[in-house]
C-alpha cells in the first residue's frame, strides 16, 4: 500500500489495533476456557476427563438437549408468527401499520428476563392472573420449564425474522409478481411459487439467529426454568456455583455451546451470501387490496401479536406502581416498591448508566474505524479481521464472562471485579453490532464521493475525517444508542463480572428475582423497560431510515 | 500543459489481468480518449493514473516527473466521475471551491474563480444551490466545474455521461470538447461509446481485455480499422467469413456468402480463411436490371434478395441476404428510391478499397 497518503497507514493500524484488542479480550479468554476443559486443573495434564463426566451425566445430557430443543421450538414459532405478519405488514392496508412497526421493534431492545418475568407475575405460581382464574376455578398449566420458555423467546425474538423478511417482500419486484400472474397463477399459488421462495434466504438467516439467541441467553431460563437443565444456565452455575463448582465441566459445556453457535452462525452466513435475488425492485410494490372480512382478519391478527409481545412489559409496568403486602399484591398505587429497590442506594442505577455510556462510545469509537475499513478496502488482514470480528455472535455472554474472569484474574493483567472489566466485556459483545452498522452506513457513501476529495487534493485521511466521518455521524449516533439500550439491559456476561461494587441494574433486578419481594422485582425490571424503550422511540426515525438492518 | 506517457502498465486483479502491459503517449493539450467495451480496462488505466489503483509494473509520467508513487491527492489530475460524486452537504459553489480551500487559496481569489468556473459552465446564477435542488445534467456541469476550477494539469472523465439521457449527452459532450480546448487542457476520456468517442476525440485508443488494440484519430480508426475486433466495435459493420480464391497482384478474390468479392489487401495465400469487412453505408444499390446482372463499369458488384427494409429518416436501412443465406445489412441514403419489396432481387456495388480484408482467427 505506498503512497496512499495516510490512509494505507490509517487502515493497517486500524486492523492491528482492533486484531489486537480482540486478541486479547475475545480469542485469548476463549482459549482458556477450552484450556479449562483439557487440562486436569491439579497436574496441568491433557485430560477428556470433563467431556467424559458430560457424556456420562444424564443431567448435563438433558441440558444440552433442552437447550437445543428450545432452540428449534423457538425457531419454528417465530416463523410460523413472522412470516405472515412480514406479509401482511410489507403488502396489506393494516390499519395503524406505523405504531405496529415501531411497536414491534421493541422486543429486540427490551430484556427478554424482563419478559420472562412479566410472565412469571402474571401465570407463576402465584401470578395474578393464575390466582384470578383459580378463584373462578379455571385451572391454569404450569408455564415454568420448556413452554415458558419457548413463549417468551417466540414473542422477545421474532423481530429477527420479521424486519428482514419484510424488507424481503417489499423489494420483490412487482413485475415478477406481476408476470407470474399474467402466466395464469392464482394470487396463493404466486405467493408460493414466487415470492416465497424469494424471500426464504431471509426466512432462513433470521430464524439461525433466532436459534442462536435462544441457546446462548441465560436471562429467559434463569427466571423460568426452576431446575429444569439449559445449557447457559448450567454452565453458569458450575463456574460460579459455590457448592458444585467444576471449571472443567463448565469450560467443556462452554466449548459445546460455541460449537453449536459458531456452526449455525456459519450457516446463517452462507445463506445471506445468497440473498442478492431479492433486490432489483424499482418501486415499493403497492398494497393488495382485500376484502372486509380479509381487512379485518389481518389487522385484528397483526395487532394480537405486536400487542402480546409488549403487554407483559406493560403489566409490569403497572404493576410495579401496586402495593405489595410480602407477595400478595393489593390494588392501590404507590412508589413504595421504587423506594424500597433503591433503598439508601442509586449506585446500580448510576452504574448502569455510566458503564453503558462508556461501552456505548468505546464500541463506536472501535467500530466505526473497523466498519470503514472493511467496507471499502480488501485485504488479508481486513479479511482475517472480518472473521474474528463475527466471533462475539456466537460467542454467549456467559461464556465470554468466564473467560474474562479466567483469563484476568492473575498473572500480567489483573482486571476482575472493577468496571473496567465490565466494559471490556460489553465492548467485545456489542463490537459486531456495531461494525456491521458502521459498514451499512459507509455503503451508502458513494465512493466517488471520497475519491473526488483525493482528487482535489484533500488527503486520505483529512478526507475521512472531514468528510467522511460527518456524513456518517448521524447513523453512527443511532447505532450508539442502540449498543447503550443493549448494554443496559445485558445479564448473562454481567453476572459473571460485577462485583459488589459494581452492581447494575440488571443484577439487582435478577438478585431480587431470588427474595420474596415482586414488587421490587418489577420495580427494577420497569427501570430497565423505560431505559431501554424510551431511547429506542427516540432515535427510531433515524434508524428506520438506515433501515433497521443493523440490528 | 502536461504530456501523459504510460510505459508498460500492467495491474491484474487475482487471475484476471484488468490492464495489460498498456504503453501510450497522450500529447499536450490532446483529447484524448479510451474506448472499449465493458470490463476491458478503461476504468482501471484512468484510475492509475488519477493514484487511486496502485501500478502493478511499468510507469507513468506527467512531462518529465514520473507520477505512479505520487498520492493522488498531490497529482494535480482534475477527474469527472460517472456519478458526479458532487458533495451532497456543500452547496454548488462550495463544491467548486473545494479544491481551492485544500490548495489554500485566498477568499476573494476563490471567489472571482468559482464564479468564472461556473459561468463557464453557465451554471452562473445556482452557486447557492443545493445539489439535491439539481437535474442530473447540472450535477455534472458542477462537477465538471469544480475539476476545471484547480487548473489541473490534465482532467480525467470516466464515463461522465453515461447516466444522462441522450438530447443531454449529445450536448454536454460538445461543450466538455469546447472547454477542454479553450483552456488547453490534456484530457483523457473514458468511454464505451463509439459515437461519443469520435465525436469528441483528437485520438482514440481502442482497448480490448486490457491491452490496446489500435491508437489513431477517429478517421482512421473508422476507416481503417487495425483488427477485426476494432472493426466491428467501431459501427455496425458486415462481417462476413470467407476464403480466398485467387490471388492476382494486389487484388483478392474472396468468396463469402455464396459471392465473389474482389478486394484489395496485403498478400495472401490462395484458400486461407478470411474476413470482410464491409460497412453497410459502403455498399449503394444499383440500378440494374431485375435479373440482376451485374451492369457496373468494373463488375464489383453482388446480388442479394432483400428481407426487410427500416425506414430511418436520414437513411434506409436494408436487410439483405447473399445467395448462400449469410445477412448483410446495408445503408442508403432516405432519399432514394428503392422499388423491390421483400423477396426482391438488389444488385449491390462496392468499392474495392472500403473493404477490409482480415485474416481470420
Ligand atoms: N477492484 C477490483 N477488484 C477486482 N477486479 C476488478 C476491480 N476493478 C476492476 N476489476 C476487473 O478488472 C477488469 C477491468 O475493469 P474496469 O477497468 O472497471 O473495466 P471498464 O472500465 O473498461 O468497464 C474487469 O474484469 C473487472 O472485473
Ligand atoms: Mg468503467
Amino acid at each position: 500500500m505506498k503512497g496512499i497518503g495516510g490512509l494505507g497507514a490509517f487502515r493497517a493500524c486500524v486492523c492491528l489495533a482492533a486484531l489486537l484488542f480482540l486478541g486479547v479480550f475475545l480469542v485469548y479468554p476463549l482459549a482458556t476456557v477450552l484450556l479449562a476443559s483439557v487440562r486436569d486443573p491439579d497436574t496441568g495434564a491433557w485430560t477428556l476427563a470433563p467431556y467424559r463426566q458430560i457424556a456420562a451425566s444424564r443431567y448435563y445430557l438433558g441440558s444440552v438437549g433442552n437447550s437445543l430443543l428450545a432452540g428449534v421450538l423457538s425457531m419454528g414459532f417465530v416463523c410460523v408468527l413472522a412470516v405472515p405478519l412480514a406479509f401482511c405488514l410489507a403488502r396489506l392496508e393494516v390499519p395503524g401499520k406505523p405504531v405496529l412497526l415501531t411497536l414491534a421493534s421493541l422486543p429486540l431492545v427490551l430484556p427478554s428476563f424482563v419478559g420472562a418475568y412479566a410472565l412469571v407475575l402474571l401465570f407463576g405460581h402465584a401470578g395474578i392472573a393464575t390466582v384470578a382464574m383459580r378463584d373462578i376455578g379455571l385451572p391454569v398449566g404450569s408455564i415454568y420449564g420448556m413452554p415458558g420458555i419457548v413463549i417468551v423467546f417466540t414473542l422477545t425474538l421474532y423481530p429477527y425474522v420479521l424486519m428482514p423478511v419484510m424488507a424481503g417482500f417489499q423489494a420483490v419486484d412487482i413485475a415478477i409478481e406481476e408476470a407470474a400472474r399474467n402466466l395464469g397463477g392464482s394470487r396463493f399459488h404466486v405467493f408460493r411459487t414466487v415470492l416465497l421462495p424469494v424471500v426464504m434466504p431471509s426466512v432462513l438467516a433470521g430464524a439461525l439467529l433466532v436459534f442462536i439467541e435462544a441457546l446462548e441467553n441465560f436471562g429467559v431460563p434463569a427466571v423460568l426454568a426452576e431446575d429444569r437443565p439449559f445449557l447457559a444456565l448450567d454452565i453458569f452455575k458450575l463456574f460460579a456455583g459455590e457448592s458444585d463448582s467444576n471449571p472443567g465441566a463448565a469450560g467443556a459445556l462452554s466449548v459445546l455451546l460455541v460449537a453449536c453457535t459458531a456452526g449455525v452462525l456459519v450457516l446463517q452466513r452462507r445463506w445471506l451470501a445468497r440473498r442478492r435475488f431479492a433486490t432489483g425492485a424499482r418501486r415499493v410494490p403497492p398494497p393488495i387490496v382485500l376484502g372486509r372480512g380479509g381487512r379485518i382478519a389481518a389487522g385484528v391478527f397483526c395487532w394480537a401479536v405486536v400487542l402480546l409481545s409488549v403487554l407483559p412489559f406493560a403489566a409490569v409496568l403497572v404493576i410495579s406502581f401496586q402495593h405489595f403486602r410480602g407477595p400478595v399484591l393489593n390494588w392501590e398505587i404507590t412508589l413504595s416498591n421504587y423506594a424500597a429497590l433503591l433503598r439508601g442506594s442509586y449506585r446500580p442505577l448510576w452504574n448502569t448508566l455510566l458503564l453503558a455510556s462508556i461501552a456505548a462510545m468505546a464500541v463506536t469509537l472501535l467500530g466505526a474505524p473497523i466498519g470503514y475499513v472493511l467496507a471499502r478496502h480488501r485485504s488479508r488482514l481486513s479479511t482475517l479481521l472480518d472473521i474474528v470480528v463475527t466471533v462475539p455472535f456466537a460467542v454467549s455472554g456467559t461464556v465470554l464472562g468466564i473467560g474474562l474472569v479466567i483469563a484476568f484474574n492473575s498473572g500480567w493483567l489483573v482486571l476482575t471485579g472493577g468496571w473496567l472489566i465490565l466494559s471490556v466485556a460489553f465492548v467485545v459483545r456489542k463490537l459486531p453490532f456495531s461494525v456491521r452498522s458502521a459498514g451499512a452506513i459507509v455503503h451508502q457513501i458513494d465512493p466517488s464521493l471520497e475519491e473526488a476529495s483525493i482528487n482535489l487534493g484533500v488527503s486520505p485521511l483529512r478526507t475521512f475525517l472531514t468528510m467522511t466521518v460527518p456524513m456518517m455521524a448521524a447513523g453512527l449516533a443511532g447505532g450508539m444508542v442502540l449498543v447503550w439500550v443493549t448494554v443496559t439491559s445485558e445479564l448473562s456476561a454481567t453476572i459473571v463480572l460485577y462485583s459488589s461494587r459494581w452492581r447494575t441494574m440488571t443484577v439487582l433486578m435478577f438478585q431480587s428475582l431470588e427474595g420474596t419481594a415482586p414488587g421490587e422485582a418489577a420495580a427494577a425490571a420497569s427501570i430497565l423497560i423505560v431505559f431501554t424503550a424510551l431511547p429506542l422511540l427516540l432515535v427510531y426515525r433515524l434508524l428506520q431510515r438506515q433501515g433497521m438492518g443493523v440490528l | 500543459m502536461t504530456a501523459i506517457r504510460l510505459e508498460g502498465v500492467t495491474r491484474s486483479y487475482g487471475a484476471v489481468r484488468a490492464v495489460d502491459d498498456v504503453s501510450l503517449t497522450v500529447n499536450e493539450g490532446e483529447f484524448f480518449t479510451l474506448l472499449g467495451p465493458s470490463g476491458c480496462g478503461k476504468t482501471t488505466l484512468l484510475r492509475m493514473i488519477a493514484g487511486f489503483t496502485d501500478v502493478e509494473h511499468g510507469s507513468i509520467w506527467f512531462g518529465a516527473r514520473r507520477i505512479d508513487a505520487v498520492p493522488a491527492h498531490r497529482r494535480n489530475t482534475g477527474m469527472v466521475f460517472q456519478s458526479y460524486a458532487v458533495f451532497p452537504n456543500l452547496t454548488v459553489a462550495g463544491n467548486v471551491a473545494y479544491g481551492l480551500r485544500a490548495r489554500k487559496v485566498g477568499r476573494a481569489e476563490t471567489g472571482a474563480r468559482v464564479a468564472r468556473a461556473l459561468a463557464s459552465v453557465q451554471l452562473g446564477a445556482l452557486g447557492e444551490r443545493w445539489p439535491h435542488e439539481l437535474s442530473g445534467g447540472q450535477l455534472q456541469r458542477v462537477a465538471i466545474a469544480r475539476s476545471l476550477v484547480i487548473e489541473p494539469a490534465v482532467l480525467l472523465f470516466d464515463e461522465p455521461l453515461s447516466n444522462l439521457d441522450a438530447q443531454l449527452r449529445t450536448q454536454l459532450r460538445v461543450e466538455i470538447r469546447q472547454l477542454q480546448r479553450q483552456l488547453g487542457l490534456t484530457a483523457v476520456y473514458v468511454t464505451h461509446d463509439q459515437e461519443e468517442a469520435l465525436a469528441v476525440s483528437d485520438r482514440i485508443a481502442v482497448m480490448r481485455a486490457g491491452r490496446v488494440e489500435q491508437v489513431g484519430p477517429p478517421e482512421a480508426i473508422y476507416r481503417t480499422p487495425g483488427t477485426a475486433f476494432v472493426a466491428e466495435f467501431m459501427g455496425s459493420t458486415n462481417m462476413l467469413p470467407g476464403r480466398i480464391e485467387a490471388v492476382d497482384g494486389a487484388e483478392i478474390a474472396v468468396r463469402a456468402g455464396g459471392a465473389m468479392f474482389r478486394v484489395q489487401g496485403a498478400a495472401g495465400t490462395v484458400g486461407d480463411p478470411v474476413l470482410l469487412s464491409i460497412r453497410p453505408e459502403t455498399m449503394r444499390v444499383l440500378a440494374g436490371d431485375a435479373d440482376g446482372r451485374s451492369v457496373t463499369e468494373d463488375g464489383r458488384s453482388v446480388t442479394a434478395t432483400l428481407v426487410l427494409r427500416e425506414f430511418l429518416g436520414p437513411t434506409l436501412r436494408l436487410h439483405t441476404v447473399l445467395p448462400d443465406g449469410t445477412p448483410l445489412r446495408v445503408a442508403a441514403l432516405g432519399g432514394q428510391e428503392i422499388r423491390q419489396g421483400a423477396g426482391g432481387a438488389l444488385l449491390l456495388g462496392y468499392d474495392a478499397a472500403q473493404i477490409i480484408l482480415y485474416p481470420a482467427s
